[in-house]
């Protein structure tokens, strides 16, 4: 499976809510770090390449899916464009870039400020054949965003939107959420109708969560700031399906939207620009990963890379694979996780997916299980596969926690 | 055989906190029975738990070497023994077996309730006290006002208080040689039949119970074929010997000796505590005075929260009997939460003990319900029943009458908590009795109050009312006549059993309401509506509703970090197996002990 994940730890500064590996203050460290990068690409193992033939029913498998490539961050938007043809030139052995959904999250705040202009900047992403483009753009209320601790405001945000837009880029997706320290349902109304109003090909909403070692945590389990209670969290989310649904936004996964446009969809429920390197995750496929920090997953095992920056880079720099641990996976682990993963998407598991995956069939594997959740309202079946009813969406951990 | 008159044994009464482990581990020391470099961390505590409740749950007995100022060797066994007030028999025996005790009265603190308490019980047995003042190095010590105080409260002449400080070592020669001097020495009869006090007993998987024993009369050897004067239970002499501190075994123990008797028993029920022992061949017909069977007072179910566990918590409940008379257990049934055993405690504390124990020790997970007592009711056809149990309480109209249990509580504080300790006491049924001034800053105050009130968290909240400052000590005053009802808690519609209460009818609607509003925030948000009711009889006097979960999701990506996602799914998994299901309901374990909380106003309650 060509699916290779790609983790920029830079960052301007940290968000007040962030827990990803990711370093503020580490800019001096890019350049050898791309090198480390590059590196470790040279010693990663050649996926095989994906099944010629889709599935028989039509149905999401891991064979609907075009190869892809992730820059995740961090902010992957904090590095030149040299240092990205020459990443993208690395990973060109493992993942054809001209063939694949190539994604770089970018944060509106490091495009404007730079010392390439934007516009170039964005029209250099594309002519390297980053052609997907993911901005974290998270709320558009000023004082909000400074109190998440982004660099950027509503009105860049938007300004950076349409120079990607006037670049030529014809996937973006936005980034938002919701459950915001002090964020009312009307701040969430009208965030919902700004972002319909933009237009974007494809959106993400998630709940804010608290993690811990976050600044933010200490902030609200202090008591020093509040945030919305589940049950005004559960109505923004609410309002935001019906919102999108009505602007004509497919709702595809538990927190991401892709307008659903004339062009056809990749699989029933699946929209044509849903992100296809995320549905890579849902469909629990293998996928590579490289950078501090980073989660691959070749079954039977899952691995990440050191986290520490200079650790990573010294190990690399060694001729090692800069692996911090490796997790081993039981066939259990793989169908339970084949499940929790697959059930986030609105298509849900296939019988055809789950029996190419598992190599058993769903319903001698699950079958008790599935019947009880369905009898409970939160699961429902139809020829091809099992999903989450609305109810199970709003619900779905407590689906999730059936497989595990 | 050793000369009874250089033999001393005494015991050590001191508050919790007072300094008694330092004290006994600095005599220890002194006197070369055990070497600074060998000394444990509080070695007569040997428990983990005893160690971090502060506390020691069991009394030991410790032989030293001691030569006094004269020249002449003595040997000095220390007994120890609990401080809390539901080993209130325990301690009586372990003072039973001495001549003299050391009061060990904090320089700062000065006299607690329980260290009265446990002064009487020492006075009743005819003791010697020697009054100790410790921690007079420490800032803050007020040695003189103490002294006065031991003087004017417990009628011990100031003069013949000891200052010391265990820590640093002050006073130890002191101690020791007012022990030679003013402790008596035993006086038993070696040539009559014998007899010897059992002040604790444990078992052990090699040797069976091994009886802590101080010989009264006459002597005991290996082999030797003893009777259990109370249980009339039979056994041999496997191995008999003194602490020093490791067992070390002898050929004799003799009138006046503390020491061991291994008696190869199964269980310590048919060797309690009080009991006397006699030689099956020459036997005594008179038994020791003071010996009554292990009585519990409080009581509770418990239940395995995975019912499968109902084997495990039963062998469990077996092995920690083995050690504990005054544990006892009957299976119990639940409709609410299935197969359990109803437990009978000496107190709250040694419920707490005996359910830590059995979680740490044993692996269970384990669900407890409130505490009750024992109540005695009197039904309309004449029978007198005993129920220990809420759900057993039979239909109000064949009741003719209920009593309960009744304490006596002594309370010392600093006289500014007056007013708060009159309002807590008042607000759980109980009546003043008397009033005291210990000096110019501190009263002892005594009340009657029912014990169901004293066991739903009395004395945290005495504690909190008065900033730690208030000491308690209680006895058993009988039983009275209540004008009591069952309070029934219904979750979903259904009544759950093992969440009812026995309340005063007066505070009947106000505890009702209380409690509902509890249970709402207890317990967490299901799928759909769950109304929470309280009723008496068949009219419901609260209701209150539990909305239905709305949204639990993750809703976040992780970067493709699968593990990450899969621990906080365990983790949510793990956490409702701490939970019962009560129909289609969970209830967290918090829920059924949530009565014990009642009365803390509007403090945050952490959710499951």
């Amino acid at each position: 499976m060509q699916h290779l994940y790609l983790h920029i730890p830079f960052c301007h500064r940290r968000c007040s809510y962030c827990d990803f590996n990711t370093y503020a203050n580490l800019e001096d460290r890019i350049e050898a770090y791309v090198a480390a990068l590059c590196a470790e690409l040279a010693l990663l193992p050649v996926p095989p390449a994906p099944p010629a033939e889709r599935a028989a029913d039509g149905v999401l498998t891991s064979a609907t899916l075009r190869p892809t490539i992730f820059f995740g961050g961090g902010t992957p938007s904090m590095l030149t464009l040299p240092q990205l043809e020459r990443i993208l030139q690395a990973a060109d052995r493992l993942v054809p870039v001209q063939q694949a959904e190539v994604s770089l999250e970018a944060n509106p705040g490091t495009l404007l400020g730079a010392d390439t202009p934007a516009l170039d900047y964005l029209r250099g992403l594309l002519s390297l054949g980053i052609r997907r483009l993911s901005l974290g753009v998270q709320t558009l209320h000023d004082p909000l965003l400074r109190v998440l601790g982004r660099t950027h405001t509503a009105a860049e945000a938007k300004q950076t939107y349409l120079l990607a837009r006037q670049a030529g880029f014809e996937n973006i997706s936005l980034d938002f959420m919701f459950g915001l320290p002090g964020q009312t349902f009307a701040d969430w109304q009208a965030v919902v109708d700004a972002l319909i109003a933009w237009q974007p090909d494809h959106l993400s909403a998630y709940s804010l969560i608290l993690e811990e070692r976050t600044p933010l945590f200490a902030q609200v389990t202090s008591g020093r700031i509040s945030v919305p209670d589940d049950d005004l969290a559960g109505a923004m989310y609410e309002h935001a399906i019906e919102q999108l649904a009505l602007a004509g936004y497919q709702h595809y996964e538990i927190s991401n939207w892709a307008q659903a446009s004339t062009q056809p969809k990749l699989a029933p429920r699946v929209p044509a620009y849903a992100c296809q390197h995320n549905l890579a995750y849902w469909l629990n496929s293998d996928y590579l990963a490289a950078g501090a920090g980073a989660h691959g997953h070749i079954y039977p095992y899952r691995y990440y890379d050191i986290l520490n920056v200079d650790a990573y880079i010294h190990a690399v720099q060694q001729g090692q694979r800069p692996i911090a641990e490796t997790i081993d996976l039981s066939h259990a682990d793989l169908c339970a996780e084949t499940m929790f993963m697959g059930l986030r998407l609105h298509a849900g598991v296939s019988r055809t997916h789950f029996a190419q995956r598992c190599g058993v069939e769903l319903d001698a594997t699950y079958g008790d299980t599935l019947a009880q959740l369905a009898a409970q309202g939160l699961l429902a079946h139809d020829a091809h596969a099992v999903y989450l009813t609305a109810r199970g969406r709003n619900l779905g951990n407590r689906v999730f926690e059936h497989f595990v | 055989m050793q000369d009874q008159s250089f033999v001393r044994n005494f015991s050590i009464i001191a508050h919790i906190d007072h300094g008694k482990t330092t004290l006994s581990d600095r005599l220890l020391e002194t006197t070369g029975t055990i070497t600074s470099r060998e000394r444990r961390e509080q070695l007569l505590d040997a428990m983990d738990l005893e160690r971090e409740k502060g506390i020691t749950i069991k009394a030991k007995a410790v032989r030293m070497h001691y030569t006094s100022a004269d020249g002449q060797d003595y040997i000095l066994n220390l007994i120890d023994c609990p401080g809390h007030v539901d080993f209130t028999y325990e301690v009586s025996r372990a003072l039973a077996a001495c001549e003299g005790a050391l009061l060990v009265v904090d320089a700062a603190q000065g006299i607690e309730a329980q260290t009265l308490a446990n002064v009487y019980l020492a006075l009743e047995n005819d003791l010697t006290i020697i009054p100790v003042i410790n921690k007079i190095d420490l800032p803050g010590a007020n040695p003189e006002q103490v002294a006065q105080e031991v003087e004017d409260v417990l009628g011990l002449d100031k003069n013949d208080v000891i200052l010391a400080s265990a820590k640093e070592g002050i006073g130890i020669d002191a101690i020791l040689q007012a022990i030679v001097e003013r402790v008596p020495a035993p006086t038993g009869t070696l040539n009559v039949e014998a007899r010897a006090l059992i002040f604790d007993a444990h078992y052990d998987s090699y040797k069976g119970v091994i009886a802590y024993v101080r010989v009264v009369d006459g002597f005991f050897r290996t082999n030797d074929r003893v009777q259990f004067i109370g249980t009339t239970a039979y056994a041999d002499i496997l191995e008999l010997g003194v602490f020093r501190p490791g067992m070390t075994a002898l050929r004799e123990l003799a009138a006046g000796e503390v020491g061991y008797i291994a008696t190869g028993l199964k269980s310590v029920d048919e060797c309690q505590v009080g009991d006397t022992i006699t030689l099956a061949a020459n036997p005594s017909f008179a038994p020791l005075p003071g010996y009554r069977p292990a009585k519990p007072m409080v009581f509770a179910g418990l239940f395995p929260i995975d019912s499968n566990a109902y084997g495990d918590l039963r062998e469990a409940l077996e092995k920690l009997k083995m050690n504990d008379a005054a544990l006892s257990f009957v299976p119990e049934s639940s409709s609410a939460l299935g197969f359990g055993f109803r437990c009978g405690f000496l107190g709250l504390l040694h419920m707490e003990i005996v359910r830590e124990r059995l979680e740490r020790e044993y692996k269970l997970d384990l669900l407890i319900t409130a505490p009750s007592v024992e109540y005695q009711v009197l039904k309309t056809n004449g029978d007198l029943i005993e129920v220990d149990n809420p759900s057993e309480m039979p239909d109000v109209g064949i009741i003719a009458a209920i009593e309960e249990p009744i304490v006596q509580i002594n309370i010392i504080a600093p006289k500014r908590y007056i007013g708060p300790i009159m309002e807590l006491v008042t607000s759980k049924r109980g009546s003043f009795e008397h009033m005291e001034y210990l000096d110019t800053q501190r009263v002892l105050l005594k009340y009657r109050m029912p014990l169901a009130e004293m066991v739903i968290d009395f004395y945290d909240q005495l504690k909190s009312r008065t900033q730690g400052y208030a000491s308690l000590d209680y006895a058993l005053a009988g039983y009275q006549e209540s004008d009591l009802v069952k309070l029934d808690i219904l979750v979903n519609g259904q009544a759950v059993d093992a969440l009812s209460a026995i309340v005063h009818r007066d505070m009947a609607y106000g505890q009702g309401r209380e409690l509902v509003d509890r249970l709402r925030k207890l317990i967490p948000r299901q799928m759909f509506e769950v109304p929470i009711q309280a009723a008496v009889g068949s009219r419901i006097i609260a209701r209150e509703t539990i909305r239905a979960m709305r949204k639990d999701v993750l809703a976040k990506c992780y970067g493709g970090d699968v593990s990450r996602k899969r621990k906080l799914l365990e983790k949510q998994k793990e956490g409702k197996k701490r939970m019962k299901m009560v129909g289609s309901v969970e209830i967290p374990q918090e829920a059924f002990t949530a009565i014990l909380t009642l009365g803390e106003g509007k403090q945050e309650v952490r959710k499951a």
